[in-house]
């Protein structure tokens, strides 16, 4: 049988190592292989695309126009290919982004990334929060409500649609945590740092979406 | 809600993790990676690991350590000691650290936060500070404690968040190692006034110092030997706070 190939993108946006390792415990001895997207890439390859990304919105969609990838991404999202996008690889499905400047994003999932604008908070939302499930899928059963999950972030998706929102996470106010337009995921947390239910909504996704 | 983080820290010396007083009577407490696999699978929030003795000999094999360590473990992973330039953060990320704390080297050039933060994003960026009283005064002091600097506790924590630190892991010489519990007074004096997270170090010996320690409005709470020694687990740890009425995850 032919391996179904999960791609891993490398948006030069922060640390690989752990989701790679986490992708690599979850597909072994199952019919699937594992590439590292560095470069445009054929949207047709892949059966799963996975973008962790941390820090800026700017430099990550700038990265991704310098290193290619970002119009044959676009061409695999118009597809409604399966897309897990993790922090700033969800941010980036926003339209518009502003971060440091107004930044277009890909326009997949209706929204805009702004700021946390709460006085007397602390910024950034670093550590375990938990999720408020919205709505049930694939990959984000009921099990997962209530469930901590690890955060480090300063801005957060506004404007999204309430049918685009799976998952909520208060801080300072209800904030969309995990979002999804047909095949296509953000989680604002980190699922790779977030121990054995990190991991199972990763495992979901690749092997139940 | 978001949770109070429980971190146990390891001082390590290549690839074991030791406990000393001053840096006398080192006594090894185990192995660091064995260490961290157990903290990250009994419920730490996040681990912690110092290089305490950072020579170019043992520095090789402590980034082994870290790379082996980064691969047992599913929690964010904070490492430190002997960070003294922008390559030395670099390698420390590309071996799997998610945050790397910086504490003499940014006394000697503040500029290293900035540039540290503007090529890996805040968010991996901990400014360390060890401070202690003097005349009336928290005072920085650097190189583990034996040199007293000139800056002031709070214009230093203010400064660096301005550079563009994403965390402050505070420790207090003053009650480090005697296990009567965290400097509050210390770290409500950046809490009253910093915007970004505090994390809590030096001190603790009892349950109720974990408690007194939250009440400082720190995010993170680290301890060291109350873990190693098997005093406390981090359960013990949690389900105290969680009875206490403090959000932790359980």
């Amino acid at each position: 049988m032919k391996k179904k190939i999960i791609g891993l993108v490398d948006g030069q946006s922060g640390n690989i190592g752990s989701i790679k390792k986490a992708i690599k415990d979850i597909i072994r001895k199952k019919p699937y292989q594992l590439k590292i997207i560095q470069s445009q890439f054929d949207p047709n390859q892949f059966s799963k695309i996975i973008l962790p990304g941390q820090g800026a919105y700017t430099t990550l969609v700038s990265n991704l126009k310098k290193l290619k990838i970002y119009n044959s991404l676009k061409i695999y999202l118009k597809n409604n290919f399966p897309y897990l996008g993790i922090c700033v690889g969800m941010q980036i499905l926003s339209d518009v982004g502003y971060e440091d400047k107004a930044t277009k994003g890909l326009g997949i999932v209706h929204g805009e990334v702004k700021k946390f604008e709460k006085k007397n908070l602390i910024i950034p939302h670093m550590g375990w929060n938990s999720l408020k499930v919205n709505k049930e899928d694939k990959i984000l059963t009921p099990a997962f409500n209530e469930k901590d999950f690890y955060f480090v972030h300063s801005y957060i998706f506004q404007e999204a649609k309430r049918s685009d929102v799976l998952a909520t996470t208060k801080y300072g106010k209800n904030f969309p945590s995990v979002v999804k337009k047909g095949n296509i995921y953000g989680v604002q947390f980190h699922p790779e740092k977030s121990h054995k239910n990190g991991l199972k909504l990763i495992k979901n996704f690749i092997l139940n979406s | 809600m978001l949770k109070t983080r429980i971190i146990p820290c390891l001082d390590v010396i290549k690839n074991k993790v030791v406990k000393g007083v001053n840096f006398k009577n080192i006594k090894v407490m185990g192995n660091a990676i064995e260490m961290a696999k157990f903290y990250s699978e009994t419920g730490a929030d996040e681990l912690c690991m110092l290089d305490i003795n950072a020579s170019y000999q043992n520095r090789k094999t402590f980034i082994k350590t870290v790379e082996s360590i980064a691969k047992v473990i599913n929690i964010p992973l904070t490492v430190g000691g002997g960070v003294s330039d922008l390559s030395d953060i670099t390698n420390l990320l590309n071996a799997g650290a998610d945050k790397v704390s910086i504490n003499s080297a940014a006394v000697k050039k503040p500029n290293l936060v900035k540039k540290a933060s503007l090529v890996h994003g805040s968010q991996c960026i901990v400014v360390a500070i060890d401070a202690k009283r003097l005349k009336g005064n928290f005072r920085v002091v650097i190189k583990g404690g034996r040199e007293v600097t000139t800056k002031k506790l709070i214009n230093w924590a203010l400064f660096v968040q301005r550079l563009g630190a994403g965390e402050i892991l505070l420790t207090s010489m003053d009650t480090d190692g005697v296990q009567e519990g965290f400097d509050a007074e210390m770290l409500r004096s950046i809490t009253a006034k910093l915007t970004i997270p505090v994390i809590a170090s030096g001190g603790v010996g009892k349950l109720e110092h974990f408690y007194k320690g939250h009440q400082t409005k720190s995010t993170g709470l680290l301890a060291a030997s109350v873990f190693h020694s098997g005093k406390y687990t981090i359960k013990q740890v949690k389900r105290f706070l969680d009875k206490k009425g403090v959000p932790v995850r359980i």
